[in-house]
């Protein structure tokens, strides 16, 4: 024991026999006893407010550690037998239980702080998710109000969705058909409802595939309401593209048959009176079998190409030497009509990267189509441009045939168009421009172009780069 | 005894080549258009006693042709046979407006063709 607390015993002592002191005096009345006992209670009075003194500063350790729930540990030895160790015990015994509440308090105020981080950010995550849906979500309450909307909804309907203030559906939505829809589901208890609706733009009509389903409880009560807006706007015009060109193709492939069909049938029921007749049914059926077969072939050869299927060979080649074979190929042809056709002079660089079969092709068809729609006696012209800088050949067909009326122009390369009122001059599968232009500008990265005036003629070119470098490849 | 006419209306000329041959050789008088325009002329000059088109024409299809007979009092009751590649082209409620007697899908018989006009100019006739 330390002498500094052998001083606090002895003083304490002195404090408790000074009180005891006092009691007897008290007990007995006598005036000396009740003096001395005065001064034995100062005494202790004045050694134990030293005590307290002494450890006031503990004392204010101790209310701070209380006031601010930290744990403070209370190490230091107390004068024994004095009130303050009590005090000091049973404050460390509160101290302690307070303190493992506090930590406790605190641990859970940081997992609820960490929750509500959790819960926010998952809120965020949920809204850049709904907002980055391009379908349409709007979440009506039981009061069809829209409780929840995202950005989508917002511009399809023109609203701005305020979480604070829910919206009533007839004021937000601009289709009766779609509140009438909701309300309907949300009253009839529907799980799912499913139907197509159509909205006027400023463009044109847009159709959404709308699902409607109901949020429930427990109890079957509908407590919300979703609904999904889907754009089906692209899949159904390529549903009715797709539609046409199968009624077209279904069109173009009938009509040889039929030819066949029947003159085969002719034959066969001796409808044909004499050979000549009968050699004439013959070539029909043969011609219209050939036609059957290239109509075959132009719609496998697009199909493949716009599907990315068909193997292109790229090489280097000179485009003057593709030019002179297929105007060799179509002379022939030419001078049954009497129609000369002018070969380009020959340049000195003329390079490209193609598919040698494909281009002639493209060539072949253009001259084909040139001679077609020419008159007897009439020319075709043949051209090259090089352009250096820009780093491209051009091509270019013109003839002195019947042209092509202005409305027609723009819709020569599209699949199956025939122009009408040159329907006279030849027939076609109304395919073939359709497969130069995928030949050019999807195999080949070019460009294709026409220009036309009635009753003077057409011109009919490609645009194609330069080649750079020898490749072969598959697009 | 007279022969009966039929207009053979058909843009693509071996059909037309063809149903005009199997009708000649069975007695028919044929007359040709290429196109439904044509087609209502030279039925307004020549009333026929039926009438074999195609669907899909340039210039003016076999509907817009069978709709302007229509309207004409001279050429309302020719009866009209539909030659189409397209079998679902035409509704059967468009079909009974249009008193259209009977369609025929591409590729079509030539038997099948002249038995149908026979059936349908005795149905005419009954009426």
């Amino acid at each position: 024991m330390k002498k500094e607390q052998k001083i606090w015993i002895a003083l304490a002592a002195v404090g408790c026999v000074g009180a005891l002191v006092a009691m007897i005096a008290a007990v007995s009345m006598s005036k000396g006893i009740i003096i001395v006992a005065v001064l034995i209670v100062c005494a202790s009075i004045v050694v134990n407010c030293v005590v307290l003194f002494k450890h006031a500063d503990r004392l204010q350790k101790i209310v701070h550690a209380l006031s601010v729930g930290s744990q403070i540990k209370m190490t230091a030895a107390y004068p024994p037998g004095s009130l303050l160790k009590d005090i000091g015990t049973a404050t460390e015994q509160f101290m302690d239980e307070t303190n493992a509440k506090v930590k406790t308090l605190q641990n859970e105020n940081t997992d609820i702080g960490l929750q509500l981080q959790l819960i926010q950010r998952r809120k965020n995550s949920v809204e850049a998710i709904l907002n980055s849906i391009r379908d349409a979500v709007i979440v009506t309450d039981d009061r069809d109000r829209i409780i929840l909307a995202n950005a989508a909804a917002g511009t399809l309907f023109g609203f701005e969705f305020d979480p604070a203030q829910p919206m009533a559906i007839e004021e937000a939505l601009s289709s009766g058909e779609l509140v009438t829809a909701i309300s309907k589901c949300r009253t009839s208890k529907t799980a799912h409802v499913r139907r197509e609706l159509t909205f006027e733009k400023a463009e044109q009509p847009v159709s959404y595939d709308t699902v409607l389903s109901c949020v429930e409880d427990d109890k079957g009560n509908v407590l919300q309401l979703v609904a999904v807006l889907h754009d089906i706007t692209r899949e159904k015009e390529i549903a009715r593209m797709k539609n046409d060109f199968v009624s077209h193709v279904s069109h173009e492939l009938k009509t040889p048959l039929a030819s066949i069909n029947a003159y085969a049938e002719m034959l066969v029921d001796g409808e044909a009176e004499d050979t000549e007749t009968v050699q004439q049914f013959c070539g029909v059926i043969q011609s219209q079998a050939q036609r059957l077969g290239r109509l075959i072939e132009d719609i496998l050869n697009i199909s493949r190409i716009e599907s990315g299927l068909i193997k292109v060979s790229k090489e280097t080649h000179s485009l003057a030497l593709v030019i002179r074979d297929s105007v060799e190929m179509i002379t022939s042809y030419a001078q049954e009509k009497s129609i000369t056709v002018h070969s380009p002079a020959s340049i000195l660089y003329d390079q490209v990267n193609i598919d040698r079969d494909m281009i002639s092709q493209v060539v072949i068809n253009l001259l084909s189509n040139a001679v077609k729609y020419t008159p007897a006696n009439g020319e075709i012209t043949v051209r090259t441009d090089l352009n250096e800088i820009e780093g491209q050949i051009t091509v270019t067909i013109i003839d002195t045939g019947v042209g092509i009326p202005a409305e027609d122009v723009d819709h020569v390369f599209d699949k199956f168009y025939r122009v009408k009122a040159n329907n006279k001059c030849a027939k076609g599968t109304g395919l073939g421009l359709n497969l130069v232009k995928q030949i050019v500008e999807t195999v080949h990265g070019g460009s294709i172009f026409v220009t036309s005036t009635v009753g003077e003629g057409s011109t009919f070119g490609f645009v194609l780069p330069l080649s750079k470098e020898t490749a072969t490849q598959t697009v | 005894m007279e022969n009966r006419k039929a207009l053979v209306v058909d843009d693509e000329f071996h059909i037309v080549q063809v149903v005009a041959i199997k009708l000649k050789n069975n007695g028919f008088d044929v007359v040709t258009a290429e196109n439904g325009s044509d087609g209502y002329d030279l039925a307004s000059e020549t009333l026929p006693d039926i009438i074999i088109s195609d669907y899909q024409m340039p210039i003016m299809s076999g509907i817009e042709m069978i709709e302007k007979l229509r309207q004409n009092p001279e050429t309302a009751h020719i009866p009209v046979i539909m030659l189409t590649a397209r079998g679902f082209a035409i509704e059967d409620e468009q079909k009974e407006q249009l008193r259209v007697s009977a369609c025929l899908s591409k590729p079509f018989s030539p038997r099948e063709v002249l038995a149908t006009i026979e059936d349908v100019l005795k149905q005419d006739a009954a009426v």
